[in-house]
């Protein structure tokens, strides 16, 4: 049988983890039944995915999982009162008695009367078929479990690094610079690669729907070495929307560097250091300032940005954006959850609050102007404290050349951000940096701080996000920041 | 319930599940085993003073791993039909065909092991289900009620109980059937605080594996109580100066230490790969020999308490450090088979969607012979902890983190300014051999701990107060 039978046939049997019309109508259905059983308004939201992964252990396969899953969420307002349901069981007997009890479980809920569907203009007219965007790869149907063997097979390197290896020469591509000929042995290499396709199709009673359909094509590997007789991981991954942009052959090498890279680490004293941040972990920071400009957060007093919009209250480098509708990159949406139209807006210009994500029921009960009801693709823009130009290749090891000593971070580990007043503290791993190169790798150090006096100390963003991230966001440069150790 | 009940629920027969794993060991597999979950969630969310959100969510499915050797094949079907059954069992099988057992023996999984008997950790005295949801609305509110008359400054709460039941019915290609009911009620309240212009916030929280009678007036003060205690302290606290200093951990919550620093690395499936800081260790002395410490699905009502893990075996109780020694690593099927010795009832998962792994339970250190007072009274300068939030541990190096809410300098002996917001950074096996006095209080916290290993799994952890000699606190 050749691959277009077995498409015919996946299609027959709706295996392919797209939604069928006939499900479709399922959904419909039980938002009629939602209405019929005396909602006064409701949205149903169906999602349909598949996802296949093969995993290595040592290059040999050790896990292969096959996951495909369809559920409901119908969200449901009466009497000016609101909840939120789901179910996987979806034949459509269930699906009247699911909606019906959904319906009568609403109503013994106070009344809450802000709790509305967006008005129908607000939301998107755009999303048809799920594929505007362009974030479904046609290619994905012709993957064999054959192909999928091979692509993690291919990835792996144990076998080829026998044990005692030397370490790769100065002109490997280590991360931070070269570490000598200490030796290592390879305890273990994982690998995985993965694909999936997601499917969502959202209606509204107000006459709303909308589809977004995405693929995505994943690679990641985890090596774990012994030198010393202490032991090192590193990790490495890459993803993207199309087979073809997926960049093979590359996370064991690049986890093996990093694993060895950390051999032999120093302590350091702690103390006020310039910190550059790598672009692989740089979101982790900005993670807290996106989420204290939720609307909810802002409204149960629990943000440390409330009263910030239209404020300035980060330095003049810090521009955030979000590039929602950004054709065939990862995180670009037409709709949020609610249905409301999403477009290209400004998060932070230049340290200004200009947006806080507020969404149909926020906006009602705090009485502002609705906006989205969360970030899809943040860009954090480049920026150099003095002022000059951004070269065009504008990252990490530019940094660490131009800011001449400071703690270079790679990896987070642990540690939290209070969301009420922004102090933060973060075990962190890394490297020391002095005279413009990497020293040593350090251990047991944590960096501890307020995010408003954080992001006022950014000294330079690059250029450098890695493509496959929702979330842009390059290396970071800051000055005076406090390191423990 | 009747084991007819559970085949019933899931529309399925004995010979048809026989089918199942025959299929599934059609190209050549040594095990397999299906996993059928009926589970309802339910919630109820008070915020604004109303309780004006909540909703309800049904999950159905059985899940079929096949094992060729060590390696495994996973695929899950979220209806009980019999054609979708034998699609996903065909799935799973693939792993057999892409495998082939190197020295070709014949591969034996081990049954349930001959010294545990199936205990009764759990039970559900009234069924969330068999109540009408409205009955449990006045009961947040109460709670609000409460903590806005013990404290004027509250001026946010927001506060979820949730609950799910969960019906269970395991089945094997060795023959063994196994059903179990699985109850879990959590209770949780967040509290905004102001005071100058000034906001700080505490929570409190509890879980149990119970039925709608863990709701009580005690619990309700219980939780008041702790959502209001130490707010003064929290407003006036400050973050220590940061570096390497003494810190006594406080009974209960602490044994977040145990969780992240020890319990992940004691994990087997790290183990068998070598990928553990404790790889190769056991019988070997790796702490002080007043040091024990324990896995336990057995604690009555307890969040991390398990009947039997998601692979049918028995809840039990394991030791894994005993005196001092490294006594044993927590195993599902696949890792005892692989060390030679029973499993330990730690495979467990987060739902049908999810292979079953190594997996921590009620996780604690036991008693010592030391008390608190003389360990705080034995520290010239350090730190006293006891309120946290999320950890985490790097597996291959050992070294943990996990983040302090709140606690106090130690000074001269005592208790004197308090601290927040700070994170501290070790090394499993170095902190655990730098634990230096034990206390006899120990505590198992009944928060909604939930950790996150590639699944997400309810636990629970505790510790008496501990003094670890020397770890990096994070400060100004």
């Amino acid at each position: 049988m050749d691959k277009k039978e077995k498409n015919i046939i996946k299609k027959e049997k709706n295996l392919t983890g797209l939604i069928s019309e006939k499900e479709k109508s399922l959904a419909l259905r039980c938002m009629e039944a939602a209405l019929r059983h005396g909602a006064d308004q409701a949205r149903v939201s169906l999602n349909k995915s598949v996802l296949d992964s093969y995993s290595m252990l040592n290059g040999e396969l050790d896990k292969v999982a096959h996951s495909a899953d369809r559920s409901i969420f119908l969200y449901v307002f009466a009497d000016g009162k609101y909840g939120t349901f789901s179910t996987n069981m979806l034949d459509e007997t269930e699906l009247d008695r699911f909606a019906a009890q959904a319906v009568e479980s609403v109503k013994m809920l106070a009344e809450d009367r802000y709790r509305t569907l967006p008005e129908l203009s607000r939301t998107a007219c755009d999303a048809v078929t799920g594929r505007e965007l362009g974030l479904y790869d046609e290619s994905y149907e012709d993957l064999t479990s054959e192909d999928r063997l091979r692509l993690a097979g291919n990835e792996c390197i144990f076998k080829d690094i026998a044990a005692g290896t030397p370490l790769p020469d100065e002109d490997s591509s280590c991360d931070a610079g070269t570490q000598g000929s200490r030796r290592f042995l390879v305890i273990s290499e994982e690998c995985e690669y993965s694909d999936s396709v997601d499917d969502n199709f959202t209606a509204d009673s107000h006459g709303f729907s909308g589809r977004h359909t995405e693929t995505s094509f994943a690679i990641c590997s985890e090596i774990t070495i012994e030198a010393g007789g202490k032991k090192y991981s590193g990790y490495w991954w890459d993803s993207s929307p199309y087979l073809s942009g997926l960049h093979k052959g590359i996370c064991s090498e690049t986890a093996l560097n990093k694993a060895v890279s950390q051999i032999g680490p120093e302590r350091h004293r702690g103390g006020k250091f310039r910190m550059v941040v790598d672009r692989s972990v740089s979101s982790r920071l900005i993670s807290p300032v996106i989420s204290a400009l939720n609307a909810a957060s802002i409204q149960q007093e629990s943000s440390f940005l409330k009263d910030s919009l239209g404020k300035k209250f980060f330095s003049d480098g810090l521009t955030l954006v979000d590039l929602a509708r950004t054709p065939g990159k990862p995180g670009s949406r037409f709709f949020d959850t609610e249905g409301v139209a999403t477009h290209d807006m400004d998060i932070i210009r230049n340290g200004t609050v200009e947006t806080w994500f507020v969404n149909s029921y926020m906006a009602g009960k705090m009485g502002i102007k609705p906006t989205i009801e969360g970030v899809s693709r943040p860009v954090l823009m480049p920026y150099h404290a003095s002022g000059h130009g951004i070269p065009d290749s504008f990252g990490a090891d530019e940094m660490i050349a131009e800011y001449g000593s400071g703690i270079y971070v790679t990896g987070f580990n642990g540690g939290n951000c209070n969301p009420t007043t922004g102090n933060f503290s973060y075990g962190i791993e890394g490297f020391a940096f002095k005279n413009g190169k990497v020293t040593h790798p350090v251990r047991e150090m944590i960096i501890t701080g307020n995010m408003l006096e954080l992001w006022n100390g950014l000294l330079a963003a690059g250029n450098d996000a890695r493509a496959c991230t929702r979330w842009q966001i390059p290396s970071l440069c800051f000055g005076d920041v406090h390191f423990s150790a | 319930m009747e084991k007819r009940y559970y085949l019933d629920r899931f529309k399925v027969s004995v010979p048809q599940l026989e089918q199942l794993t025959g299929t599934s060991l059609s190209q050549g597999g040594d095990y397999a085993d299906l996993y059928f979950e009926h589970t309802t969630y339910k919630d109820l969310l008070l915020r604004d003073h109303e309780v004006s959100s909540g909703g309800f969510h049904i999950d159905y499915g059985v899940g079929i791993r096949v094992l060729k050797g060590d390696k495994t094949g996973y695929a899950y079907s979220e209806n009980t039909e019999m054609p979708d059954m034998l699609c996903a069992a065909r799935a799973a099988a693939q792993i057999a065909q892409a495998n082939v057992i190197p020295d070709g023996h014949s591969y034996r999984i081990p049954e349930s092991g001959p010294c545990h008997r199936q205990g009764t950790f759990y039970r559900a005295d009234e069924m969330w289900s068999d109540s009408e949801t409205r009955t449990f609305i006045p009961i947040l509110k109460k709670l609000e009620s409460m903590i806005l008359a013990r404290d004027s400054r509250a001026v946010k709460i927001i506060a979820r109980l949730s609950w799910s039941e969960s019906y269970i019915m395991m089945f094997n290609s060795i023959g063994e059937l196994t059903c179990d009911f699985r109850p879990i009620g959590s209770l949780v309240v967040s509290v905004i605080f102001s005071e100058n212009g000034k906001n700080e916030n505490k929570t409190s929280s509890r879980s149990f594996r119970a039925g709608a009678e863990m709701i009580t007036d005690k619990l309700l003060e219980e939780m008041t109580e702790e959502a209001v205690s130490g707010i003064d302290a929290r407003f006036q606290a400050v973050r220590p100066k940061g570096g390497k200093m003494p810190v006594v951990m406080g009974a209960g919550a602490s044994g977040i230490l145990l969780h992240e620093a020890m319990g992940h690395a004691f994990e087997a499936d790290f183990n068998r790969k070598g990928q553990s800081v404790f790889a190769g260790m056991t019988g070997s002395k790796i702490c002080d020999s007043s040091i024990s410490i324990v896995d336990d699905g057995t604690l009555q009502g307890n969040r991390g308490a398990c009947n039997y893990d998601d692979e049918g075996i028995p809840g039990q109780k394991t030791y894994m450090v005993r005196e001092g020694v490294l006594e044993s690593y927590l195993h599902d099927r696949i890792s005892a088979r692989w060390y030679g010795v029973p499993p330990t009832g730690n495979g467990r998962r987060e739902s049908f969607r999810f292979n079953p792994i190594p997996r921590m339970r009620a996780t604690y250190m036991e008693n010592g012979k030391a008390t608190k007072n003389d360990i705080i009274a034995s520290v010239r300068k350090g730190i006293y902890v006891d309120e946290f939030s999320n950890g985490q541990v790097k597996i291959g190096e050992g070294d943990f983190t996990f983040y302090v809410k709140s606690g106090f300098l130690i000074e001269n002996g005592h208790l004197t300014a308090p601290v927040k917001d700070i994170n501290i950074i070790g090394n499993g096996p170095e902190a655990l051999a730098d634990i230096t006095a034990v206390a006899d209080d120990l505590i198992v916290d009944n928060g909604t701990w939930t950790c996150g290993k590639d699944q997400n799994v309810p636990v629970s952890c505790g510790i008496p107060t501990v003094l670890v000699r020397s770890l990096t606190v994070g400060g100004e």
